[in-house]
């Protein structure tokens, strides 16, 4: 492991002189950015909004935003609440959930799609065995009924979301394992006398990790995206915590006549997701070993 | 490979069967009793008695899942609550329509997403990669619901040239045979009604079909990446292949794997989580078919619908894993 | 006449000829977007507003309520007497015939009662058109005595507009599911031309038909085309896809109206919105659930979040409603002051924690009135939250009495008895759980009661006891938007029933 950061460091000087770095080092810098400046929007989200994202004025709904300097920099919903100040709480909530489905699926279907991977036989069988049974429940269904089951709340949306969503990882790490199990670095350890768990975890999870990125991006952003659809068809969080979906399902009939209220969220969704899939594509760019290969051709 | 396909094949059946008892306790575990959801606002103690006992829904969840089971086993999976039909019969009835839709969504996703996707990979950091990057970005980042709502506002409203809902329109189509719209009018070469249900499909599938667009283009670009940096590839070009060749020939077919992969899964997902989809444009599938009864807590179907999934998933996943086999020559089972 | 002069004359005339011809043959047809879905090709398989109406255009209607006379008027069956209390005669009309030319007689009437309405398993019609019918027969071809087990005195608000008169010579012939889907006939001016369930239902006039004759200018062919979501059904409005759309949601309407052709005509609903709260702690003291009903500024929410769309409701019903009365006490208007009096009179001077409940889509804008309605109980010493379960939890618990405080809706109260009875009944239901023996004791009466005077005043004094105990507090009755085309003459009923014989197409 400790080699490996050595030759990228190395790779990534030589990357530089080559010129190619600054043209990946934009793309993570810019995802990097986005993604950063989202985190501290939602931490710092109470002191920066305005206004109360829950207070209402119904004599001042619906109205078309007014620009900075105003009172209503992105103008009011259909309750008269501030959409700037909702937007930004908003921030908060989907942060939260995209980061944590996506750290405990993403452990727990790594961890399983190694160790099918890796050993076959029957404990491959057992898990893939899971896999089958848990992802043939359409995603919506498990997601509603245990909404509806343990009522609604964020604790239970996460888990939700996770309850199918580490299964892609499992499946993709355990087809890599199993095309890297026959490589050569593998029976050279096993001949040096390492155990299958040090195997695993020194040899075989790091060259996955670029499609653990990848995937982690999209988990991420679907995971915000998920979180959008649950509320759409009413089993998300409860109303008085903004989250960017609940906000774009009540949107849903405004749509032609108050255009700013589907449009912010969907695009603070938007710009979110950009910068997370763009961060990891530049992440890994960076951190492929093998870019010094590449010349000057790119 | 073969014994391990077959034995795959023979732990279906388990697999089934879990499942048939997974959803079974999950769809009885939610609140929510059909009967009072079924009889309307204005029903009575009496009657909803006399209704549990005529489904069977008085006795002991084992007792109801034993039968379950004994009547699977002959081909009946029960009838509907909500649509008092056999629920093979329902479930037939609705499910072309969303084949139909999937089948065109995948169409549209892959026919523009892998040429885009090793365009994109074989020409890293062009202006290609950066518009297919931006292009697959797009797609997965929208709300599909969202999406679907804009399109039908923008292509339907604004510029009023495709239907807004719905399969067809009446007094074009002809009968309905296979239930897939465009080959019914094909066989009747029914010329309009090819085209009107081109047109009503469209939108849906576009909407459905954008975000594995996004997916796939992303997953092939970054395959298409890691395969061209392998020492076998530069060996190619080495060697002098055009570089043409070296990428169809050498790098898309290694890169396959991990798109295989994604496809399968996706088709999965297409196939379940159309449901948004069906709902916004009043697209008679199964996903519209599911909401609305796990809304009426409609054991039986809901039931044979996951049944059905089920068995195509497993079907898809043993394709998938077949065709590693195959693509890469590497993996052994 | 000269040669050139007669084929001159006969072209003429047979350019004329066939240009009327023409003219008469051109079908008329008008599509209507829904929010309802058809699922079933069993008629008595749903019991939903919109549904009775088309089947029931399919094979009558029975009887007709006439919103503009206030009265029901015979169709199918021309007249009634009640023999005695718990015994009706209803004389049929002769001339209504099914689609293979057959009678419609008084055999089809109580088949379609007893065996499909009330006996069939599969039905869910018989809480809503036939709960205290004992028996019906067959007096002679043309008349049928319907038996109730008690005096029913709104018995024709269930059976009109509702009871669905099927054929029961098919029915024997074919077995009912075949009967359904391959031989549906009725004796109304519609037939029933295609149905595919979740999509469309189309129906076709037949010209023969009396009531078909009667109105000349009634569609030819009607198709109801299923639109749940606003933005569509507003959009194929506008594009001329449906020339009428249901429900137009109160910020759309400046879109429709302001376009040309296209015209909003506003209906009072039957339906009334309300504010359940079971009498346990808190709202087990009168004082808390009256604090309620005056912290709620239902003016501000209709003009704002309704855009003036809702008649506000001071009692169970409004004007056109069966029993309505004006001078109705006490009056739950919005007081925030006397609300935080009344919650420290019941020992709450430091507030009650509370949570409401409400579905979300079913009713118009159910979800952003309750949330306006949090700061407004807010406001007078509640701590509020809202809820918004998915709607099959909801109507589970509500039906099993597990809802403390819930936001609803109860449509068709054209006659506001079986609404009462269900709600506030101790021995109904427990939706609410609400115990008064004199409350029941004057629902009872008032069922029961077939002189209307009377009747009012059993309803006016139940009503005011509802009032003023306020187990529920009664909101509004929205106003629903219909989008017309100005092709299509129509006046919308109050309940979501479409009759396509009362509309009349401009050619």
């Amino acid at each position: 492991m400790q080699s490996l950061t050595l030759e990228s460091a190395t790779d990534a000087r030589d990357a530089v002189r080559a010129g190619i770095l600054p043209r990946l080092h934009v793309k993570a810098f810019t995802g990097g950015a986005i993604v950063l400046a989202f985190i501290l929007v939602g931490l710092f989200g109470p002191a920066l909004a305005p206004l109360d994202p829950n207070k209402q004025e119904l004599t001042a709904m619906m109205q078309a935003p007014a620009g900075i300097g105003s009172a209503h920099v992105l103008g009011t919903d259909n309750l008269g609440r501030d959409i700037l100040s909702r937007v930004i709480y908003g921030s908060r909530v989907s942060l939260v959930v995209a980061f944590a489905v996506v750290f405990v699926s993403g452990f727990v279907g790594i961890v399983l799609g190694a160790v099918s991977g890796y050993f076959g036989g029957k404990v491959d069988f057992a898990i893939q065995k899971l896999v089958d049974v848990v992802w043939a429940f359409p995603p919506l269904l498990i997601g509603i009924t245990l909404m509806a089951f343990l009522g609604q709340g964020l604790f239970n949306l996460i888990l939700a979301l996770v309850a199918q969503r580490w299964i892609p990882y499992c499946r993709v790490v355990r087809g890599q394992t199993l095309s890297l199990r026959g490589r050569d670095f593998v029976a050279a350890a096993q001949c040096l006398g390492a155990s299958n768990r040090q195997i695993i975890v020194r040899h075989i999870i790091p060259n996955l990790i670029q499609t653990s990125l990848v995937i982690g991006t999209f988990a991420m952003a679907s995971s915000i995206i998920a979180e959008a659809s649950l509320s759409f068809l009413g089993v998300g969080v409860p109303p008085e915590i903004p989250t960017w979906g609940t906000m774009l399902a009540d949107a849903r009939i405004y749509i032609s006549t108050a255009w700013w209220l589907p449009l912010f969220p969907g695009l603070c969704i938007f710009i979110t997701v950009l910068g997370i899939n763009l961060l990891g594509d530049g992440l890994r760019d960076l951190l492929d070993p093998r870019l010094k290969r590449t010349g000057a051709k790119i | 490979m073969t014994s391990y396909l077959a034995r795959r094949l023979a732990g279906t059946i388990p697999v089934l069967l879990l499942i048939s008892l997974l959803v079974f306790l999950l769809i009885h575990a939610a609140p929510g009793d059909p009967t009072l959801l079924l009889l309307g606002e204005e029903t009575n103690a009496a009657d909803i008695a006399k209704a549990k006992a005529h489904w069977g829904l008085d006795q002991p969840i084992y007792v109801q899942y034993g039968k379950f089971l004994v009547s699977v086993a002959g081909g009946d999976f029960g009838k509907s609550f909500k649509y008092a039909e056999p629920v093979i019969g329902v479930i037939k009835s609705r499910l072309p329509a969303t084949i139909e839709l999937a089948i065109f969504a995948i169409l549209i996703a892959t026919l523009m997403a892998i040429p885009l996707g090793v365009w994109a990979g074989s020409k890293p950091n062009s202006w290609i990669d950066n518009l297919g990057t931006t292009f697959g970005l797009f797609g997965i980042s929208m709300p599909s619901f969202w999406l679907a709502i804009m399109l039908i506002l923008l292509l339907a409203g604004v510029l009023n040239i495709l239907p807004t809902s719905g399969r067809s329109t009446y007094g074009i189509a002809g009968p309905e045979q296979t239930g897939f719209y465009i080959l019914d009018s094909i066989m009747q070469r029914n010329g309009r009604a090819v085209w009107d249900a081109l047109t009503h499909i469209f939108l849906p599938a576009l909407a459905l079909g954008i975000n594995m667009l996004g997916i796939l283009m992303r997953v092939t670009r970054s395959s298409i990446l890691e395969v061209m940096n392998e020492d076998y590839i530069q060996t190619a070009r080495a060697k002098g292949l055009r570089e043409n060749k070296v990428v169809w020939r050498h790098v898309t077919r290694n890169a396959l794997i991990p798109v295989i992969t994604v496809v399968g899964l996706e088709l999965g997902t297409l196939l379940s989580g159309s449901i948004i989809v069906e709902t916004v444009f009043s697209w008679p599938g199964s996903g519209s078919l599911l909401i609305t009864a796990l809304n009426a807590r409609d054991y039986p179907l809901v039931t044979g619908l996951v049944m059905i999934y089920t068995a195509a998933f497993v079907a898809i996943n043993l394709i998938i894993d077949g065709l590693y086999a195959i693509v890469d020559p590497r993996i052994c089972y | 006449m000269k040669r050139n002069q007669r084929i001159l004359l006969a072209s003429a005339a047979l350019a004329l000829m066939l240009c009327s011809s023409s003219a008469l043959n051109a079908q008329t047809r008008v599509t209507v977007g829904v929010t309802e879905t058809i699922e079933t090709y069993n008629p008595y398989g749903d019991s939903v507003s919109l549904l009775y109406g088309i089947w029931s255009e399919v094979t009558g209607p029975f009887c007709t309520y006439n919103y503009a006379k206030g009265d029901f008027e015979g169709r199918l069956a021309e007249r009634w007497k009640v023999e005695n209390p718990t015994t009706w005669i209803f004389s049929l009309s002769k001339n209504y015939k099914f689609n293979d030319g057959s009678t419609v007689t008084a055999d089809d009437v109580v088949h379609s009662l007893m065996n499909r309405v009330i006996g069939d398993p599969q039905s869910k019609q018989k809480a809503s058109v036939a709960p205290s019918v004992v028996k019906a027969e067959a007096v002679d071809r043309f008349t049928v005595k319907i038996i109730t087990d008690k005096p029913t005195a709104p018995l024709l608000s269930f059976l009109c507009d509702r009871l669905i008169v099927t054929s029961k010579a098919v029915f024997d012939k074919y077995g009912r599911d075949a009967a359904d889907k391959e031989h549906m006939m009725g004796g109304g001016p519609y037939r029933l031309k295609e149905l595919i369930p979740g999509q469309r239902l189309v129906l076709e006039k037949r010209p023969d038909h009396p009531d078909a004759k009667k109105h000349p200018r009634a569609p030819d062919e009607i198709v109801y085309r299923i639109m749940r979501e606003p933005e569509q059904r507003v959009t194929a409005l506008l594009n001329d896809e449906i020339q009428i759309a249901q429900f137009v949601p109160p910020h759309m309407r400046q879109r429709v109206q302001s376009t040309k052709n296209l015209r909003i005509t506003p209906v009072d609903s039957v339906e009334i919105m309300f504010l359940a709260m079971q009498p346990k702690p808190p709202f087990d003291k009168k004082e808390v659930r009256q604090a309620v009903c005056h912290a709620i500024n239902r003016d501000q929410i209709i003009s704002t979040l309704l855009q003036g769309e809702a008649s506000r409701l001071d009692g169970p019903i409004g004007p056109g409603q069966y029993g309505y009365d004006p001078n109705l006490k006490p009056k739950m208007n919005y007081d925030p002051e006397k609300a935080k009096k009344l919650l420290a009179q019941a020992g709450y001077p430091n507030g009650v924690d509370v949570e409401l409940q409400t579905p979300v889509g079913r009713y118009t804008l159910d979800k952003q009135i309750t949330e306006a309605m949090i700061p407004m109980l807010n406001a007078v010493g509640f701590r509020a939250k809202l809820l918004t379960p998915e709607w099959a939890t909801l109507w589970a618990n509500v039906q099993k009495g597990t809802i403390p405080f819930y936001y609803m809706g109860r449509g068709s109260v054209q006659d506001p008895s079986a609404a009462l009875h269900q709600y506030f009944h101790s021995k109904e239901t427990p939706r609410i759980g609400y115990v008064n023996p004199k409350l029941d004791e004057l629902l009872d009466k008032e069922q029961q009661e077939l002189d209307p005077k009377k009747r009012r005043q059993y309803l006016s004094q139940a009503m005011s006891i509802l009032t003023d105990e306020a187990p529920a507090c009664f909101m509004w009755r929205h106003k629903l938007l219909w989008g017309l085309n100005n092709r299509v003459d129509y006046k919308p009923l109050p309940d979501a029933r479409i009759y396509g014989i009362d509309m009349a197409v401009k050619r």
